[in-house]
Parts: structure tokens; sequence; C-alpha cells
């Protein structure tokens, strides 16, 4: 008799913890799921808003080499049409970050020289410019900072 | 629910994921990346792919490599060596440890350390939308006592509860899904940004144990790039006498160019080197790179780099005092595992396929994650929910089958769909089970069949029968026919509808990219047909229902078209039946239009009986026909 319900009890322990077991595995998958829910929510606005964000990636370096060809060929044919090709790009969001004579800063700019300045931290030169898709850097400016040279 | 984070805190890169909805996801950096640049500004406290913009203006201030530095002494010899090439300051810190200094203050690798822990618990704070506490961290296997305690302090100073420190390789391992309870030998080759190690482990027991661990601290991706920039600097001042290495502008393009032809030169054979504009001559005028790689030539620059890999290999094999053949499981981890040389080498020297189908860069902090889910009760063992190996379905009008349930769903799920009948006054329809990636019924496997009837009688395409399938978490098949009018149902319960040998499996599916394109050739036929068929039975009702108030050419016109038509149909000739559906449709449509405009006061036709079907035409399909 006392065997048979301490037997019992001890399977409704286990069938309880089991139970708990289960129940924390589910809320554990439906909070999974509701919070993919919200992530797959923003991601569709972040993917229509950003959808031509790799092509324009891509398109960047070409557009540095017409820039690059028309500072030598000062061609004014070449001219128009980078500046039709710069206002589709601007259409679609694209816009250049102004960093000239500016306060250096990483978020925006890669250092890839430090020339010799009066004071520390200046822009002074674009190597490669930089750009910002709808307020967000798809790439950052390459710039030349100045530094003073305390040595002297 | 706290969740737990695994983190790859590397020497180049570190990685971080978590477990969600039972399998392992890698979170990526509010930068967009899969991976955060393990560089450090700890004065300014910038981190990752911000701090790597700021190296050439502070080199002194912008801290990489620290994992190099962590829990060692200064006076140890690997330190002393580091100095020498590291750009920031190294000192002698409390109890003799490495500490670096920037700008007047020292900060010691573990707080550095930290501050990336710090950026990659952030990012996964803001993936998540939840605070995250706890971590399991990864080392490298020959990490010793001191170094894992400094590992585990940086998580704590970064206010992570380091739960576990594992062995990168073993997480490597868990990424893989080796479990210990199939006892085996795994060899981990991991070549990384900077570093390259090899591990063997033993898996079985309940346990992963590390038996030997070798590599080389200097030897990695940069090396790679380096030896592609120094050759294509090489041939450029060969042909322009201009080393470009001497022009930082120019340099930087190199750079990139190099590791661009790299990831390029591992897809395809051949590659191309493009910068106009690089430099100018010495005549002013300007000089474009342009030079075409070929892998051949890749793989020539960098074969060297390679073969010391095979070095510590075959080391790690006698410090485990294995053979190669002994080894079940060869893993590659590291982005430069993707190199096919790379892959081919190690493949050659085991004799072996290595695993690669997890992203080597990602594939460490996937494994951490996995043992995080283990600690949190989220994983148990390894949780697999299985999926449809095949695509199930019905057959439909004319011999096709129909998918009801694609390959690869995972299970538990249902679907239904509605059919009608093909057939004036059918008053049964028998439902065909399928399974298989065939578009034809009688190529797939029939998993049973029934039917259900009592079906009033109607014309073809008006009852409505509601077709479900639904799968339990077991794998067992339920199929369920109900006729919407009556409310009658007939099913069938099917055991096994996932539990096909994996050789099937695979026959099955390949079987069915063999076919593909005269299966699709049959099953448009078969589409063109049923469309035919329809089309007669329109025009044969139309007929009979409003024949007399058809001009008697038009009716004959259509009586020609009609058994025109159908002596096409016993050809296979396409293009003609197509041909002659519409030339009769066309007509259909003519007559019908004449027939509405004899005035408002003649009760209308029936309703176009061919477009009842056709509406529907997006839900109910024809069953099949049951003689």
């Amino acid at each position: 008799m006392k065997k048979g319900s301490e037997k019992q009890i001890k399977e409704a322990e286990e069938l309880a913890l089991e139970i708990e077991e289960l129940t924390n595995c589910w809320k554990r998958a439906l909070a999974d799921y509701q919070n993919l829910e919200k992530r797959i929510e923003n991601e569709k606005k972040d993917f229509i808003q950003f959808s031509n964000r790799e092509l324009i990636q891509k398109l960047l370096p070409v557009l540095d080499h017409f820039e690059r060809a028309d500072e030598h060929l000062k061609d004014q044919g070449l001219q128009m049409a980078i500046r039709d090709f710069k206002r589709v790009l601007s259409e679609e969001g694209l816009e250049e970050i102004g960093v000239l004579g500016q306060e250096y800063n990483p978020v925006e700019m890669e250092a890839v020289e430090v020339v010799e300045g009066k004071e520390s931290g200046k822009v002074v030169e674009v190597a490669q410019k930089g750009y910002r898709l709808k307020d967000k850097v798809i790439r950052p400016a390459r710039v030349k900072v100045t530094k003073v040279n305390e040595q002297k | 629910m706290a969740k737990i984070i695994g983190i790859d805190l590397g020497t180049t890169n570190s990685a971080v994921a978590v477990m969600e909805g039972g399998s392992p996801k890698i979170i990526y950096s509010a930068e967009g990346r899969n991976v955060i640049p393990s560089i450090v500004d700890p004065v300014s406290h910038v981190v990752g792919d911000v701090a790597k913009r700021q190296m050439v203006l502070k080199p002194k201030s912008t801290i990489f490599s620290i994992k190099r530095l962590m829990g060692k002494k200064f006076k140890d010899e690997s330190v002393q060596e580091d100095t020498k090439w590291l750009p920031y300051s190294i000192k002698e810190g409390r109890d003799g440890m490495a500490v670096v200094e920037v700008e007047g203050r020292t900060f010691t690798p573990q707080e550095i350390s930290a501050m990336i822990l710090q950026k990659a618990k952030a990012d996964a704070e803001a993936y998540l939308g939840t605070k995250v506490t706890q971590a399991v961290i990864t080392v490298p296997a020959y990490f010793d006592d001191s170094q894992r305690q400094a590992t585990k302090q940086a998580g704590e100073i970064a206010g992570l509860e380091v739960l576990r420190i594992i062995n990168e390789p073993t997480a490597a391992a868990l990424a893989y899904g080796l479990d210990k309870k199939n006892a085996q030998t795994v060899a981990v080759y991991d070549l990384g940004g900077g570093t390259f190690d090899i591990s063997i482990l033993e898996l079985g027991e309940g346990v992963y144990e590390v038996k030997s661990t070798s590599g080389d601290t200097h030897l990695g991706g940069d090396d790679f790039d380096k030896a592609i920039l120094s050759y294509i600097a090489d041939e450029f001042q060969k042909e322009h006498g201009i080393d470009l290495r001497k022009d930082p502008q120019a340099l930087q393009r190199l750079k990139e160019a190099a590791e661009k032809i790299k990831i390029e030169l591992s897809s395809s054979q051949e590659g191309e080197v493009n910068q106009p504009f690089i430099t100018q001559g010495k005549d002013g005028s300007p000089l474009h790179l342009n030079m075409k790689i070929t892998r051949a030539k890749l793989q020539d620059l960098v074969s060297d780099l390679i073969e010391k890999t095979i070095e510590p290999v075959k080391q790690a094999l006698k410090d485990a005092g294995i053979e190669k053949g002994d080894v079940d499981e060869i893993i590659m981890v590291g982005g430069m595992t993707r190199m096919p040389k790379v892959y081919e080498t190690v493949k050659n020297f085991f004799g072996k396929e290595p695993n690669r189908s997890v992203n080597p860069d990602e594939v460490v902090a996937i494994g951490a994650a996995i043992q995080g889910g283990v600690l949190g009760g989220e994983v148990k063992d390894v949780l697999l929910l299985d999926v449809t190996p095949l695509t199930l379905g019905i057959e439909t009008l004319g011999g096709v089958s129909t998918p009801l349930i694609p390959r690869n769903t995972t299970i538990p799920t249902s679907k239904s769909q509605v059919f009608s009948t093909a057939a004036d006054n059918q008053t049964q329809v028998e439902i065909n089970v399928l399974q298989g990636e065939r578009p034809m019924a009688a190529d797939n496997k029939s998993l049973g069949r029934f039917i259900l009837d009592g079906i009033p009688p109607a014309p073809r395409g008006i009852p409505q029968v509601e077709v479900t399938f639904d799968i339990d978490a077991n794998g067992i098949l339920n199929v369920t026919a109900k006729d919407k009018a009556t409310g009658k149902s007939q099913s069938v319960s099917i055991k096994g509808s996932t539990g096909l040998s994996k050789d099937e499996i695979e026959k099955m599916t390949k079987e069915a990219e063999i076919h593909a394109s005269e299966d699709e050739e049959r099953r448009k036929i078969i589409e063109v047909r049923n469309q035919a068929e329809s089309i007669v039975y329109t025009a044969e009702k139309t007929l009979k229902d409003a024949g007399d108030k058809i001009k008697p050419e038009d009716k004959k016109d259509i009586e020609d078209k009609i058994s025109d038509l159908r002596e096409t149909l016993k050809t296979e000739n396409r293009e003609e039946i197509e041909k002659k559906t519409a030339s009769l449709s066309e007509t259909l449509q003519k007559v019908g239009a004449s027939l509405y405009q004899e005035g408002p006061t003649q009760e209308a036709p029936k309703e176009q009986p061919e477009e009842q079907p056709k509406e529907e035409g997006e839900e109910a399909e024809e069953g099949e026909v049951v003689s």
C-alpha cells in the first residue's frame, strides 16, 4: 500500500518536472518566434530602404574611376556624364560626406596618411570620397589628417 | 528568459552568436558585418571597424592583436618578440604581467579585450532587444590557465558572467554537430587572419579531449595578401619603373585590389586587377594598373605559405600519437580556408574531404552559442526538428502530381487546398497521396490512396473537396478529404512519410533533377490537354443549353471545331492542340457575346460555364476522375 503511494508520488513529481521543462521550452520557442516576427518586420523596412545599398556600393569604385579620369582629361562630355551618373545616385539617397577642413572623425572617415600641420586632427586632403546612403555611412571617406610635429 | 551568447574572441576578428528558435545565429555588428575587428582605442573608447579606420593616424593608441598578450608575463619570449613589431608600447605591469601603455595610461590586456566583449554584448543586445548578462567565450586549445583566467576576467570587466571558457576547436566541432556519443578523431585546421592553429580532438566517453595542438602564431591571411600585393607591385615596377608601395594612396588601393583578387580567384579561374589612374608617370602622364591574374598564378604565389601549414599538422599528429589515416573528420575554420588551394592541400594530405559547410568565419562563435544553449537548458543534447525530405502531394487530372507540402518544410505542419471534380455527375474522387519531386504522379511514390464518395451529382468543377495534409511532430501524415457541400469526409493516416533512408531520398532527388526537362514537357502537354478538354466541355454545354438561340452557321462552326480539336487531342502535338483550343475559345466568346446582345427580355444563358472553374482556378483544381 505505502509502497504504491510512494511510487505514485514519485511519478507525479517526475511528471510535474517534465511539465515544467516542456512549458519552458514552449515559452522559449514562442518568445523566439515573436521576436523573429518583430525583427522580420524591421528587416523588411530596412530591406526596402537599403535594397540598393549593395549595388550602389559596387558602383562607387566605378564613380571614383570616372572622377579620376576627369581630373586628367578635363573633358566636358565626360563631366556631363559624371554629373548625370551622380544625379541618378543622389536620387536614390546617396550623399557625399563633406570632410575637407573638418575635424577627423573615425565614424565617417578612415585616416590613410598623416601630414604635418599647425594643428592636429584636421582633414587636409580627401584620398577617396566617402558616402552616406539615407543617413547611413556606406563608405567612410579616406582622408589625410594633420598632426603637429612635437619634436620640433 | 535571458539568452546566453557565444563569443569567438579572436586575434584579428571576433564574432558573436546566439541560439534562437533552436538553431544558432550569428549576430551582425552595428556596422552590418558578421565579425568585429579585434581593434580598440582604449582612451577614446572606440572599437572594431571604427578603430581600424584611425590606425594610421593613431598607431600608438590603436591596439590590435591584444590576444597575443593575454595572461602573459612581460618577460615571456613571445611577448619580447611581439614588442618588436607591434607599434604600440608594451610595458611590465603588476606581477610582471604584460600591459599596454596608451597616452600615459596603462591598460591590461583584459581591459582591452573587455572593450571588444562589450561591443559584442551591445551588438547582441541591440539584436535581441533584451539585456545580455551571460556568455560562453572561446580560447585557443593551447591557452594555459593564466591565459584562460585572463579571458574570464575580460568577460567580467565587460559585465558578462562567463559561464564557460571552451576551446576553439571544440566549438568548431560542436558547430558541425559532431557529438561525443560517437567516438571519433577530429582534426581542426584553423587558418585565420594572423594565426594558424591545428588541433587534434578525441570525441567520446562524454568528453571532448584535445590530444594535441600545433601551429604558427604568425601565419595567416595577411601574409597571403602581402604576397599578392608584392607581386602586383613588382610587375608594375617592371613595366613602368615606379614603385607603388612608396605612394601611400596607391598602396592603399593596391591593398584593396590584392584582397579583392584573392577573394575573386576563390571562385573563378581568372580575374583582373583594375585600378585606373593609380599614379603618374615621370612625364606627368597618368598610369593605369591593369593586370590579369590566373588562379594558377595566385596559387604559385602562396604555395609556400600553404605548405608551411603542413609541418605543424604533421607535428600535431605525431604528438597525438596517431597516423593521418586515423582522423575521421577534418574541420576547416578561418576565412583563408575558403581558398581552393588551401582546401586541396589539406584534402591531399589527409586523403579525405574536409568539412567546410559552416561559414569558416562564424563557425567558432556558432559552436560557443550552442554550448551556451546547452548550459541554459535550451539545447537538449542537440534538438533537431525534422523536415520533410521530399514533397508531398496528390494526383490530379491527367496524372499530374500536385504538391501540397514542399520538401524541406519543418514539421509539424499542415496545409489544405480545395479541389473539384473532373467530370459531370462525378460522385466520388480518389485521393492518391504522393511523395517525390517529379511532376507526374506515376514517377512518384504512392504512400496510400482512398476514395471519398457520396458527392452530390453536379457539373464538373462545381463540387468543392477540401484536402488537408497534416504532419505531426512524429512525422505521421494525416490526409483528409472533405466534401464541403455534405460535410462528408474520409481520411488516411500514413506513418513514415519522413522516414526514408538517406539513399532513397538522394536517389529520388537526383532522378527529379535528371528528368527535370522532359518532365516539364510532359506536364505542359497535360496542362494543354486539360485546357482543351475543358473548352470542349464548355462548348458542348453551350450548344446544349442555348443551341436554339445560336445562328445555324455559328453552330456548325463550333461543332466542326469541336470535332477537329477532339481529333488533335488523340495526338501529342502540343502546339496544334494549343492553336485549336484558342480558335474554339475565340469562336465561343464571339457567340457568347452575340447571345447577350439579343436583349434583356431573353433569359440569359447560364453563366459561361467555362468561367466557373476558372475563377476559382487559383484554389480549386480538378481532382482525379474515378470511373
